[in-house]
């Protein structure tokens, strides 16, 4: 009774931040419009790493290879053939998927940090191609203008097409998390050697992980390029997959919502601290330590121990009550 | 003929020293991957900042003086920066996960890398090596630069010393222990986290050489610690976790692989690390020498 | 009605007359705001700061007498060198700030992703200073994006022009692995070609950004004996490739030509061991010509900043004189009209004479210095000799190229 009380709650609350977010572009001013755009890509691509990560317990250090493969193959798709945007957009977190499939074929043969580090060595290598191929990529120059329609290229347009997919990616996600698969997944990163034994393919299963991961950090891919209507070579670099790796911690990488507060403040912050000064950087590595000391668990973290404890304190006020009478 | 061997011989030898600066660098990032079990992000900007206090010292100190004066007080000035990051902030959290300890070195490495430019600005700095170096020295045939030649001396000294320091000291044996067992040493009544504190100190010490050593022969710029901490990462990784025989392996494999590659396929050469990483860990997954964890 | 109401009424009438009468003379006597994109981190940052304080040097001047009742302001916006933080950055300069023009930056991803995605978007012009990319006025320009920057169509040209003139037949071409490198090596190479047919390309190589070992490439290089190098690169890289050379003993054994070779920001820290005799062009010294104009601008820059202007400097010094002289003859803040008078607008050089902002394509056409770096007794750094001067009509692509490229 108590639980589903408390699970009404967080619902209503969730409705209420959807429909906020919904109106925010009738009265807020473009910029904001866009900069909250910018943060949904983003804390997209950090939930999409959290899978493999928080809840599966890999080392995926150059996440973001997929989603810049996932953005190329769109801005590609789109520039170079005369395919319709349905279809590239269907298509292109299908090839970042098959990517995906592919490195962590050969990745997940390797434990902890060797997975990391092969990984990273074989997303530079395909950075490289992307890098060098001038007559296709544009190499540093990248790919600009791409041709998005015009419902989905103004900054409002553009802010409600993220939503609505950002959304149906998460329901997806929370899904995914909480069926058997997902459960399973969660066994796997905290005790692998007890899951084979009781003879789930271990293997399998992550790959299934990385795949479902990297489909979806495609998705971010594609947003990307609806946002900006650009593509270069910076997203498929480790520096960015680094980036993301530390809004999951940041925000807390065994809850299920933590990368989206993580991404939200890294975004925010070089952003709106970005206005002052050229040392936000600086800035963003102290606030890091702050919150390493304070708020081990994460900002995300944080809210849900609070949540567990109100919790807690109310299952505890029940029983009483229910003793008393 | 002998002009192919020569070249042959050049390329190999100045691969080799380029490869002793990587080892040294790596060696400091090895060891403390081997004792904390953290990979330290902050590496690059360490050895960063003793290229740049090299070239302050040197700055100060006139003349071939203070460019040896450089070589011993750099590493010690990025040791006393990583003393104090340590025992005021890191100390503190090795009881917690793992992925904290991570953040916290990326942290420190976004500070760093921030405080670097606010105390020695953007400007390209750089700084000779004494006039002993200048001109070229002939080894069996291939000529090489004097300061590679010096290169080819110090690593295999810095390797012995270290070799040396862990293997007969006895605080180096215990660095070792904690490496791997960490209960066991705190069970015997060894203060753990001095312990953790050395090692730290110790591979921040050598990210500080390498840095200085590397000074006379780079620009010392803004941006030096991106450029290093990958290749840093991915030769501790195939030589094997904590092994600093594997950082030297490594850092061989590395170091020849450009030299040779960009004898044979110049145009590529941006490939080279990762392609090396890639065939290393399909032929062996566990790195090429056997891990401490 | 009643007499308060009325009288209220009269009064609100009169207010809303009187501010609607007022506005536009308010609106008319504002300052106008430059939004700066710029790398101000990392081993770009050296250029960043440069152009910034030619920017401000001449604001000061600017500011003295106004440009039409008000001041030219500017703030500015850390890129870090990246793509996406550059949008960020610009967007936000645009939609927040709300400024006039848009100025910046040297990563030529950033500035062809905002001349696209921020300038021909939004409508607002948008002043390239320090990126060398000829796509921005070439392939990719349009109406909004200006140049005040040389680009690799005019470093390259100049260099072919300046070899063509040497002995040399067999080169070897090696750089930084980035679309910077092999555009000025295409360039070169091509107008070189054109100009003498009988040179051989015998090898190339290239290694990333920021590669802080060249030994082996400069001794491999050796061990191919060619005539001569062209070298493909610039910034920190540079530093770097001229410690090299110098190391190897390339420098004395094989001469090398390299587009800014002879930037100051790169001999300086070198001092007196920069290596002699490497061939270089760039569109501004401090040291050359010496004219009166320029020498009062050195003297003015290292007054203000404590070292001599680079070529960054130069860039945004005319910068800041076409915007001035932009929005003076455009007689108001329109950014339309500010876009129509800036075409074929002549500006103030700071070495002498004037540059003219070309109207096909929105370059500013200034000339290329050919030298080659050698000690002399009176600086205590190296610096270019032998200095010959390239009009820039002679090294820009003509305007029918311009044209046919962007058909494309």
């Amino acid at each position: 009774m108590q639980k589903s009380n408390l699970n009404l709650k967080v619902l209503w609350l969730l409705v209420v931040i959807l429909v906020l977010l919904i109106l925010f572009p009738a009265f807020l001013p473009r910029f904001y419009t866009y900069i909250l755009a910018v943060i949904f890509v983003t804390a997209l691509l950090a939930m999409s790493l959290n899978m493999v990560v928080g809840h599966g317990g890999l080392f995926q250090f150059h996440h973001g290879v997929f989603y810049g493969v996932g953005a190329y193959a769109f801005a590609l798709m789109l520039t170079k053939t005369g395919l319709p945007m349905w279809l590239c957009f269907i298509l292109s977190p299908l090839v970042a998927a098959a990517v995906g499939f592919l490195i962590g074929w050969f990745c997940v043969r390797l434990t902890s940090l060797y997975f990391g580090m092969l990984q990273i060595s074989l997303g530079s290598l395909i950075w490289a191609i992307a890098f060098r191929w001038y007559d296709l990529t544009h190499g540093d120059d990248g790919i600009h203008g791409v041709p998005i329609p015009d419902w989905a290229s103004s900054t409002s347009g553009a802010y409600y097409f993220i939503l609505f997919f950002l959304v149906l990616c998460l329901i997806a996600m929370y899904i995914i998390h909480r069926s058997p698969f997902g459960m399973t997944l969660q066994a796997i990163r905290d005790n692998p050697a007890r899951c084979s034994a009781v003879g789930i393919n271990v293997r399998r299963h992550q790959i299934m992980a990385i795949v479902i991961a990297t489909f979806f950090a495609g998705v971010a891919g594609v947003l990307f390029v609806v946002l900006e209507k650009s593509v270069f070579p910076d997203l498929l670099f480790w520096v960015l997959s680094l980036e993301i790796f530390i809004m999951c911690l940041l925000g807390g990488w065994f809850t299920f919502a933590g990368p989206i507060v993580g991404a939200a403040i890294t975004v925010a912050l070089r952003t709106f601290v970005g206005i002052y000064t050229e040392y936000w950087t600086l800035i963003l590595g102290v606030l890091l330590i702050l919150l390493i000391f304070f708020l081990p668990e994460g900002a995300m973290g944080f809210f849900v121990q609070k949540f567990e404890k109100s919790r807690d304190k109310e299952a505890a006020l029940a029983r009483e009550q229910h003793a008393e009478s | 003929m002998v002009s192919d061997l020569g070249a042959l011989g050049s390329q190999f030898f100045v691969g080799l020293s380029r490869a002793m600066i990587l080892f040294v660098v790596c060696s400091g990032l090895s060891f403390v991957l081997g004792v904390l079990r953290v990979p330290n992000i902050a590496h690059g900007s360490l050895y960063m900042i003793g290229a740049f206090s090299a070239y302050s010292i040197t700055k100060l100190v006139a003349g071939p003086a203070g460019f040896w004066l450089a070589l011993i007080l750099a590493p010690l000035v990025v040791a006393l920066v990583s003393l104090v990051a340590e025992r005021a902030l890191f100390c503190h959290l090795y009881q917690r996960e793992h992925l904290m300890l991570l953040l916290f070195t990326f942290a420190l490495s976004l500070i760093l890398g921030d405080l670097v430019k606010i105390v020695w600005g953007a400007e390209y700095k750089s700084i000779m090596a004494p006039d002993v170096f200048n001109g070229s020295v002939s080894l069996l045939g291939a000529s090489i630069p004097r300061y590679n030649f010096f290169l080819l001396v110090v690593g295999p000294l810095v390797a012995v010393a270290l070799w040396l320091f862990t293997n007969k000291t006895k605080m180096g044996k215990i660095a070792r222990a904690a490496a791997v067992d960490r209960e066991m040493v705190g069970a015997v009544g060894i203060n753990v986290s001095w312990v953790f504190a050395f090692a730290f100190v110790l591979g921040c010490f050598l990210a500080g050489l390498g840095g200085a050593l590397v000074a006379p022969t780079v620009s010392i710029t803004l941006g030096m610690d991106h450029n290093l901490i990958i290749e840093a990462f991915l030769i501790v990784t195939i030589g094997g976790l904590g092994n600093m025989w594997g950082a030297m392996v490594g850092s061989l494999i590395f170091g020849l692989t450009q030299a040779f590659g960009v004898l044979f396929w110049p145009q590529f050469a941006i490939v080279f690390p990762y392609m090396a990483v890639v065939i290393v860990l399909i032929w062996r997954p566990r790195g090429m020498l056997k891990s401490v964890w | 009605m009643s007499k308060s109401r009325f009288s209220r009424t009269v009064l609100f009438g009169l207010v809303v007359t009187l501010s609607l009468m007022l506005l536009p003379a308010l609106s008319e006597a504002r300052d106008i705001k430059v939004g700066i994109i710029d790398c101000y981190s990392g081993p770009a940052a050296v250029y960043g700061n440069d152009a910034l304080n030619g920017f401000k040097l001449a604001l000061e001047e600017i500011n003295k007498k106004g440009v039409l009742g008000g001041k030219i302001v500017f703030t500015t916006r850390d890129t870090k060198f990246k793509v996406d933080i550059g949008l960020n950055m610009a967007k936000e300069l645009v939609m927040r700030e709300n400024v006039d023009v848009l100025v910046g930056t040297i990563n030529s991803g950033v500035a062809l992703a905002v001349s696209d995605a921020v300038s021909k978007q939004e409508k607002i012009p948008f002043i390239v200073w320090i990126s060398k990319d000829e796509k921005i006025t070439g392939a990719d320009g349009h109406r909004y994006v200006f140049s005040t920057a040389d680009n690799t169509a005019q470093g390259g040209k100049a260099g072919g022009v300046g070899l063509a003139k040497k002995p040399y037949k067999k080169y070897w071409i090696a750089g930084d692995d980035y679309s910077y490198g092999h555009a000025i090596a295409d360039s070169a190479w091509r107008n070189l070609k054109a100009l003498k047919p009988d040179v051989e390309k015998v090898g190339e190589s290239w290694w990333k950004i920021g590669e802080p070992d060249l030994v082996p490439y400069f001794t491999s290089i050796m061990a191919a004996k060619p005539d001569a190098v062209i070298l493909c690169t610039g910034g920190a890289s540079m530093t770097n490739a001229m410690k090299a050379l110098k190391s190897t003993g390339m420098a004395a054994k094989i001469p090398s030509w390299i587009h800014t070779a002879i930037d100051h920001a790169v001999l300086k820290p070198l001092g007196a061991e920069a290596p002699e005799g490497v061939l270089g062009t760039i569109q501004y010294l401090f040291y050359y010509p010496e004219t009166p104009e320029n020498k009062a601008f050195v003297q003015a820059f290292e007054k203000a900043y404590g070292n001599p202007p680079g070529f960054p400097a130069f860039n945004a010094y005319l910068t800041a004189h076409y915007i001035a002289d932009g929005f003076r003859k455009a007689g108001k803040i329109d950014k339309e009209k500010f876009v129509d008078a800036l075409e074929g607008l002549k500006v103030k050089n700071p070495v002498g004479g004037t540059v003219e902002m070309r109207a096909c394509d929105h370059q500013a056409v200034f000339p290329m210095y050919f030298g080659v770096t050698k000690k002399l007794p009176n600086y205590d750094f190296v610096v270019a000799s032998d200095i010959t001067t390239l009009k820039g009509l002679d090294v820009l692509p003509t305007c029918e190229e311009i044209k046919q490229s962007r058909k494309k």
